[in-house]
């Protein structure tokens, strides 16, 4: 999942001084993290034309955005950039179904940790294709110890703490504490294989 | 519609070896699987755990069971299937999902171990960045979310994910005919941003070196973020949103009165139950007050005349609340609003014994008026005890305004209304909870708190539906009525009732007043005159909008919806020749959206739907087997419990009609149940 921020005004003002603006506004995630005041307060700032403005969610949706472009289509041919402010997809997606446009984005994508399944949650998956829950009391140690160890704590941390971010537990000493909790402790001496990190993307 | 869709399904199968290794280790294994998300939604279940069966041989026999639960990440929603799961005799619980899933489950099980049986992968090329399927919808583009976004300088093309090298200031030089170097089967991102450049007359030239800031934002900053955003989502009660309130619009202003209508159309139903009896005769005078309707058995309620005038039909006619013609008192204005003697202030109310107090009530025709109208009498006579009232000043819908100016203008007759009901129900304990987007009620509210030191007035975080009984009654109390359409809250105890009821009451019990006119917020785009006001019932839509709209009102329904209620729960209506009832709670007029809900997108199992619905339901199933015409199923996904707010079609990704499946879907239910 992902979070957007508005982009300094500074560095959109270049790209469209002076020029006809339509402007597309994702709203799918605001619920989550668009922030939709900063985004009001910059498009109400500029001394632009906007010949038209959509509202729309889910900009990521290619059918769904596509029948947009069509419903505003007078508007669109009529300006001469297209602003639009959604996550880094959205802006892809758009400038992929008016290749010939100039469509620039407005916003800045940053990533959300914890937020890749569905929901807002306390766990954090890297995605590492080689899943080593089984031997670690099912507490994840490349998505939550600084040092993505597999193989044992590093030995820094104090009482129970991480020594990169004291605020952090030492995720090694919650995957003791678990596996002494299951009597499960022998597999703390499990030597694992050499991680396989191009084991992965599924392309 | 065109396929164009991907999988981004995050999990695997572990290698074979792997998972006899893990059912070595076990004697009895339960197996959990999620049914995977992001993935063009066609088919209920993958066959995962058949799979997994056959791969096991003969440790199949080790299988203790088997339970599907879909998006297993939702910890709320999971965690009370799994708790409600007979393990029986099994020492180990196997997973089949991404990471999350596995981490949670485990999580859950302190003493049993939990072994996780596929591999979680990523997507995009250059794992193991945070890349690929954070939007919502299954499309090719991904992004890292780097926080400095590129795209404006690329021709919409994202250099770092698409360039095998992740480069920000021109191509490499080793792709050859336009095939990156590294894999020869995928285009040369470069490439593609000097031909898009092309396209859209740009030229690849930035001026200057871009470096990147691989630093910011900082871990603790979007740790930050997605906490904020958990805490706010999760808050009060599981599900619900927060729309744009556009509240606004009409929030100052002051009720106004509303000029009768020439000719006023009361229905007979303006409530659950059955029809109001016509007690008057075409013909025959009528004055304001008088009671025209009897209420028809228990369940039923009466109805009033709203101006004095002639009666010159009782005729079908197009009804606001459903899509049908029902039977109407049509009552021509003689223009001299003669009151009907039985409206008399009323002294000594305040000692009437609790049966006198229903009676009233059930003869001024009360009743509810947040927009459920069921009978007011039948709700406050319940069968078991209730040690609370809750006061519904929520209003959550966007653009509605009705009980935020009636706590502001009429605060006092309100809380007297509220003490009206406590004696019925003989409760002392009563909680308000109005939404903190309606301050200025909250400080009128509080300004009597030392005269009705009874009433606690709670603020409560702007949600939708947070003016849903159920979403109020966990809010607030933190308890659990059990599932619709058997479960009241009366069984736990609760009495719920709108503030625009309460008002009603107090008009009824003190001035005598019947339910002959309600407070309406007319409200939305292109109206010259929004504003609340005071309308007699009866008052056909079509004087509201021309005044409304200081216009005339032929086209209007070509170019905008009109609503009856708000925005989100209102219903459109055909046409502007029906009237104001009893629960018409405004009228809200929207341009028509450009691209609306269709039956024919494909669900992509994003699962937002099951995120929002504060009714804990997974509403996918019902896009799905409604699309697949297999109306019974949906039962076995509880949907007669819906309430159909909409939180579901408003979120869906796909702007799939799930309302309208749902609606087929409870009747279809509703019919079975009959025979």
């Amino acid at each position: 999942m992902l979070a957007v921020q508005i982009k300094a005004k500074e560095e959109i003002l270049p790209l469209i001084s002076s020029k006809r603006l339509f402007i597309f506004e994702c709203l799918g995630c605001r619920d989550v993290h668009y922030p939709v005041e900063e985004a009001q307060e910059l498009i109400g700032s500029l001394d632009e034309e906007i010949v038209g403005k959509a509202t729309l969610d889910y900009l990521c949706h290619r059918d769904y955005s596509r029948e947009y472009i069509k419903a505003y289509a007078p508007e669109i041919d009529e300006a001469q950039v297209i602003l639009v402010f959604s996550c880094g997809v959205g802006a892809q997606v758009l400038s992929s179904l008016l290749e010939d446009r100039k469509v620039y984005t407005g916003c800045d994508t940053l990533y959300l940790s914890g937020f890749q399944g569905l929901t807002a949650k306390e766990y954090n998956c890297g995605q590492c294709g080689e899943c080593y829950l089984n031997y670690t009391g099912g507490l994840c140690p490349v998505a939550l110890c600084s040092k993505n160890l597999l193989n044992g704590p590093c030995g820094g941390s104090q009482n129970g703490k991480c020594e990169v971010d004291p605020d952090m537990p030492c995720v090694w000493q919650q995957i003791y504490d678990r596996l002494a909790r299951l009597g499960q402790l022998e597999t703390m001496e499990r030597l694992g294989a050499p991680k396989r990190w191009n084991a992965s993307p599924l392309q | 519609m065109e396929t164009h869709l991907r999988d981004y399904t995050k999990f695997r199968p572990k290698p074979a070896e792997e998972i006899g290794e893990v059912f070595r280790r076990a004697n009895r294994m339960f197996v959990l699987s999620c049914g995977k998300c992001y993935k063009v939604f066609e088919q209920e279940d993958e066959g995962q755990y058949e799979q997994l069966l056959e791969t096991l041989g003969d440790d199949a026999s080790k299988v203790a069971g088997h339970k599907r639960v879909d998006f297993l990440c939702n910890e709320f929603l999971s965690g009370k299937k799994i708790s409600g799961l007979d393990l029986g005799d099994s020492d180990s619980i196997g997973v089949m999902s991404c990471g999350l899933g596995v981490q949670f489950v485990a999580g859950l099980f302190e003493q049993t171990p939990v072994y996780a049986l596929s591999d979680s992968v990523a997507h995009g090329l250059n794992y193991p960045s945070e890349v690929g399927y954070h939007g919502i919808s299954l499309e090719d583009d991904s992004c890292a979310a780097c926080s400095q976004c590129y795209l404006n300088l690329t021709g919409g093309i994202c250099p770092i994910t698409n360039c095998a090298k992740g480069l920000l200031n021109g191509p490499c030089g080793g792709a050859t005919a336009g095939k990156c170097e590294v894999n020869s089967d995928v285009d040369c991102a470069w490439v593609r941003i000097h031909d898009r450049l092309t396209k859209r007359g740009e030229l690849l030239s930035f001026g200057y070196v871009h470096t990147r800031d691989y630093s910011r934002p900082s871990w603790k900053t979007q740790n930050n973020l997605s906490l904020q955003n958990r805490e706010s989502r999760g808050e009060g009660f599981y599900g619900g949103f927060h729309p744009l309130e556009k509240k606004e619009v009409t929030a100052d202003r002051r009720i106004e009165q509303f000029a009768e209508p020439q000719t006023a159309v009361i229905f007979l139903c303006q409530h659950i139950g059955k029809r109001a009896r016509p007690i008057v005769e075409p013909g025959e005078m009528v004055k304001v007050g008088q009671k025209i309707g009897e209420a028809d058995g228990f369940v039923s309620a009466a109805i009033h005349s709203s101006i004095s005038g002639k009666m010159i039909a009782v005729e079908d006619r197009p009804y606001p609340a459903a899509p049908r013609k029902e039977l109407a008192v049509v009552i021509e204005n003689d223009g001299k609003a003669e009151m009907h003697p039985s409206v008399q202030p009323r002294t000594g109310y305040e000692a009437l014994p609790k049966e006198a107090l229903l009676e009233i009530i059930k003869e001024s025709g009360i009743v509810g008026l947040g927009g459920a109208m069921f009978p007011t009498h039948v709700k406050f006579s319940p069968p078991k005890p209730v040690d609370t009232l809750l006061v519904n000043g929520c209003e959550c819908e966007p653009y509605l305004n009705t009980d935020n100016r009636l706590m502001i203008e009429h605060t006092e007759e309100i809380l007297a209304g509220i003490g009206i009901v406590q004696r019925i129900l003989s409760v002392d304990r009563v909680l308000m909870g109005v939404e903190e987007n309606k301050p200025e009620a909250i400080a009128a509210l509080s300004r009597f708190s030392d005269k009705y030191p009874s009433v606690q007035v709670v603020s409560l975080k702007t949600k939708y539906p947070q003016g849903a009984e159920r979403s109020l009654i966990k809010r607030l109390l933190d308890r659990d009525v059990p599932p619709p359409p058997k479960g009241l809250p009366f069984d736990v105890g609760v009495m719920v009732s709108n503030v625009g009821t309460l008002f009603a009451i107090y008009q009824a019990v003190a001035k005598g007043v019947p339910m002959f006119q309600r407070v309406i917020t007319v409200s939305g785009e292109g109206l010259s005159r929004p504003g609340n006001y005071l309308v007699k019932i009866g008052t056909p839509i079509r004087d509201i909008m021309r005044h409304c709209l200081a216009k005339d009102v032929e086209g209007l329904l070509e170019e905008y919806d009109v609503k009856m209620g708000g925005a989100i729960m209102g219903i459109p209506q055909a046409n502007l020749d029906s009237a104001v009832i009893k629960g018409t709670t405004g009228l809200t007029v929207l341009r028509r959206h450009p691209v609306g809900v269709s039956e024919e997108r494909d669900c992509i199992k994003c699962g937002r739907c099951v995120e929002v619905c504060p009714m804990h339901l997974y509403p996918l199933f019902y896009g799905l087997y409604g699309k697949q015409g297999d109306l019974g199923k949906a039962l076995e996904h509880r949907v007669e419990e819906c309430v159909e707010c909409g939180c579901c079609e408003y979120i869906c990704a796909s702007k799939i009609a799930l309302l309208s499946f749902i609606r087929q879907e409870k009747a279809y239910a509703r019919s079975a149940d009959k025979g």
